[in-house]
């Protein structure tokens, strides 16, 4: 070893002037290296294929809207709807905002919102640079991209709005992309805030809920609401009251108080969401939504309960539904809320369908697809296992289908939930049918969760030489993978229409609520039977397609 | 002088205590390892003076510098048990990157006798994300000696490392400590105990020894309890 590699440790220099020189050069250094690396990265782009997937999602994405937008109908709605509207417009669409604070209030005590790669971590942020100006971009980053997102949704959702209510579409979509870019200040800063405050967990939690709670009790008795303004914006397409800026402005200062506390924050969570981060951007690349799931679970800290919130009752032998109520009474209380909420906003949208917004039909759908998934967490489990599965001496099909049993009891409570949401809002003349239709409607719904977690699961029938896609079908392979589990999940939302026909008929609501449940049930047994039978159906096909290039071969030669 | 100091620091997650109230002291220029069994709380320790993690309670202190502080940071090199790197960026350019945020001007020709020394000259253009475990800690060592510090804390740094690799870090601990840097080193290689000055030993996230090596059985110390 030479003096001179050494040399470093002679040369630290602790004398003030070094220390203003030193931190403005790192800054000077760091935005180099983040320069240099943006060159990299845009030389390793395939111009070509980002095109192509550009134009993918402009008409994938710009179909769906124009869909939705054409399935709408342009008569305007009624004056009393009008006037339904104008009422408890500010306090529901404000709901959202309040959620949204809810989410990010939580999101800052779990170390959110910022996710910076590991070598920051261990590079930059354990540098002398400074670290507030070093966190600016990532943060600029995340509200830029959440501001997109939320006022590419917000406008979209105002343009349907537009086409029945008063005011323009354009109006209505310049005021929804107004709310969303507020809900995002919002959510960022809060976030922020949350986080260099070190907020315990608990006490974010009730803050965020007695803001939700107000604004659920602004919803129902028409007193003021803390988020009431951020929902009035959004209806600036319509009319406009000046106070509802202050929301605007109340988001931003909060923002600007975010971003002034960035020197507290935690190199802790940093370090931490740092790797699951990057596990989770290439699961959602790889549209691995079991991996999604599972990575959101350990960013939020969701750890399955220790104790049962109840025993396994003693006369239940059977051994795998006793494994899945033994899964499912170890759910932590945030999965509980958060699958509650997924069923009332199924509630909620199945009465706007009630109301003729049809499109509130793919909300419905969503909601239960999520229910599902994480309804179905035995059979997630035994699915994340292949080579556990293979080794028991008990048909795949079969077993699957019975860790189906737990989960679909365990959705009961939540199709009550359903059903109490949906006559909140549609009345008490929707008790009878809500009643009929909720629980088989719920479990259908659910099962697109198992359509997403069975399709998503390692194929035992499929060999790789027959499992190779031609790069022509691989978009369309994808887009099916993703949309069937949606679909299944529309399907068995839809059957909240034979309630609406019969109303529109005026004939008797129960009946339409019967034929429903019916079609919903009978949902449901299909996804069952395809459950069980599926790898028979996949070996008998392909022994199919097999047989008949062997004798195409031997026809050949 | 001190060079590094702790004061009743404490790290629980939830309920489950990774460190009991610790208090020390090194003085500068110090050569400390510190050992223990698997979970001790050898990384957690580490970690709350590299200003990493949050303590649940109590303090480090960097000289006269909070732990994480900017000036903290100025003075701690921290070498990783896992190693991290971008995955667009050269060994070189890491170097380069690394030596210029902590003020280094001429940085080129210490980086190339480092990469000598440790035996990485051919693959200073490699992406080092692409390396095998052993020659990502040798990139990992060459990043920390790279810039200027004070005090070096070291996790587990001889795990994967080749013979050859091992006798260069050894030397290049040797050399920086003589030059006058503090070195606390934690590690399960007990026969590197024998090199330091003093011990320090964790069982069950509790301070067990605080001595000379020669003064103990250093087997007995890293037994779980």
């Amino acid at each position: 070893m030479t003096d001179d590699a050494l040399d470093n440790i002679d040369n630290i220099n602790t004398s003030e002037a070094f220390d203003a020189e030193g931190a403005r050069q790192a800054l000077d250094v760091l935005h180099d290296l983040r320069r240099r690396r943006k060159r990299h990265r845009l030389g390793d782009i395939e111009w070509f294929d980002a095109a192509y997937r550009v134009y993918l999602v402009a008409l994938f994405g710009g179909g769906t809207v124009l869909w939705i937008s054409s399935s709408i109908t342009d008569t305007t709605v009624s004056n009393s709807a009008v006037a339904d509207v104008a009422r408890n417009g500010p306090a529901l669409i404000g709901m959202i905002t309040a959620l949204a604070f809810l989410a990010a209030v939580r999101s800052g005590a779990q170390g959110g919102p910022l996710a910076l790669e590991a070598a920051d971590v261990a590079y930059v942020m354990l540098s002398p640079v400074d670290r507030t100006r070093a966190l600016l971009r990532p943060v600029v980053q995340r509200v830029r991209s959440s501001a997109y997102l939320a006022a590419t949704f917000g406008a979209i959702v105002g343009q349907l709005a537009g086409r029945r209510l008063p005011g323009t579409p354009v109006a209505w979509a310049a005021s929804g992309a107004v709310f969303g870019i507020t809900t995002a200040m919002l959510w960022a800063g809060t976030a922020l805030v949350a986080h260099a405050i070190r907020l315990p967990l608990w006490i974010a939690t009730t803050i965020g809920l007695t803001v939700v709670a107000w604004q659920g009790a602004a919803l129902a008795w028409h007193i003021p609401g803390p988020t009431n303004t951020a929902g009035s914006l959004a209806m600036w397409g319509w009319r406009q009251n000046l106070v509802d800026l202050s929301a605007f402005a109340v988001a931003a200062i909060v923002l600007i108080a975010g971003v002034t506390l960035l020197q507290l924050t935690s190199l802790d969570a940093l370090a931490r969401r740092s790797s699951l981060v990057a596990q989770l951007r290439f699961a959602v690349t790889m549209q691995d939504l079991r991996t999604v799931i599972l990575l959101r679970r350990q960013l939020n800290q969701e750890q399955t309960r220790g104790n049962p919130w109840v025993p396994v009752p003693r006369w239940i032998t059977p051994p795998i539904p006793r494994r899945g109520i033994a899964s499912v009474a170890r759910f932590p209380a945030t999965r509980l809320v958060r699958m509650t909420a997924f069923a009332a906003m199924a509630g909620v949208f199945q009465a706007m369908v009630m109301r003729g917004t049809s499109p509130a039909l793919i909300g419905t759908a969503l909601m239960l697809f999520l229910l599902g998934l994480e309804a179905m967490e035995p059979l997630s489990q035994e699915v994340d296992q292949p080579d556990r599965t293979d080794s028991l001496p008990i048909e795949r099909g079969e077993l699957l289908v019975r860790h189906l049993i737990a989960p679909a009891v365990a959705l009961i409570p939540f199709a009550a939930v359903t059903a109490a949401a949906a006559v909140a809002v549609l009345g008490t003349r929707a008790i009878v049918p809500a009643a009929i239709l909720a629980l088989p409607t719920v479990v259908a719904g659910a099962a697109g969760g198992v359509v997403s977690i069975v399709r998503d699961a390692p194929d035992p029938t499929r060999n790789t030489q027959q499992a190779f896609i031609p790069p022509e079908m691989a978009g369309m392979a994808s887009a099916f993978r993703v949309g069937l589990p949606i679909l299944v999940s529309a399907l068995a939302a839809s059957t909240i229409l034979f309630v609406r026909h019969a109303e529109t008929l005026h004939t008797s609501a129960i009946g339409g609520a019967i034929r429903g449940a019916i079609g919903a049930a009978l949902l449901a047994a299909l996804i069952t039977v395809w459950v069980r039978r599926r790898d028979r159906w996949k070996r008998t096909f392909r022994k199919f397609m097999s047989d008949g290039q062997s004798y195409k071969q031997r026809s050949t030669a | 002088m001190t060079e590094l100091s702790t004061r009743q620091l404490t790290k629980s997650y939830g309920d489950r205590p990774a460190l009991e109230p610790l208090t020390f002291k090194v003085d500068s220029g110090a050569n400390v390892a510190l050992v223990g069994h698997n979970g001790s709380g050898k990384t957690t320790l580490m970690k709350m003076a590299a200003g990493l993690l949050d303590p649940t309670d109590g303090s480090v202190q960097i000289g006269r510098h909070a732990a994480g502080s900017q000036e903290a940071r100025r003075l701690v090199s921290w070498l990783s048990d896992t190693p991290t790197f971008y995955d667009d960026l050269s060994l070189w350019e890491h170097l380069e990157f690394v030596a210029r945020l902590h003020g280094v001007t001429q940085w080129e020709d210490r980086a190339e006798q480092l990469l000598d020394q440790i035996g990485l000259t051919q693959r200073r253009d490699d992406i080092p994300t692409t390396f095998s475990r052993g020659l990502r800690q040798k990139a990992a060592i060459t990043l920390a000696f790279i810039r200027p510090f004070k005090l070096m804390l070291v996790d587990e740094p001889f795990v994967g490392l080749d013979e050859p690799g091992k006798q260069a870090l050894l030397t290049m601990f040797q050399a920086a400590s003589q030059r006058g840097a503090t070195m606390l080193i934690a590690t399960h290689e007990l026969s590197f105990v024998t090199r330091v000055g003093r011990l320090l030993a964790l069982r069950d996230g509790e301070l067990v020894y605080d001595g000379a090596p020669a003064d103990t059985d250093v087997h007995a110390l890293v037994l779980p309890s």
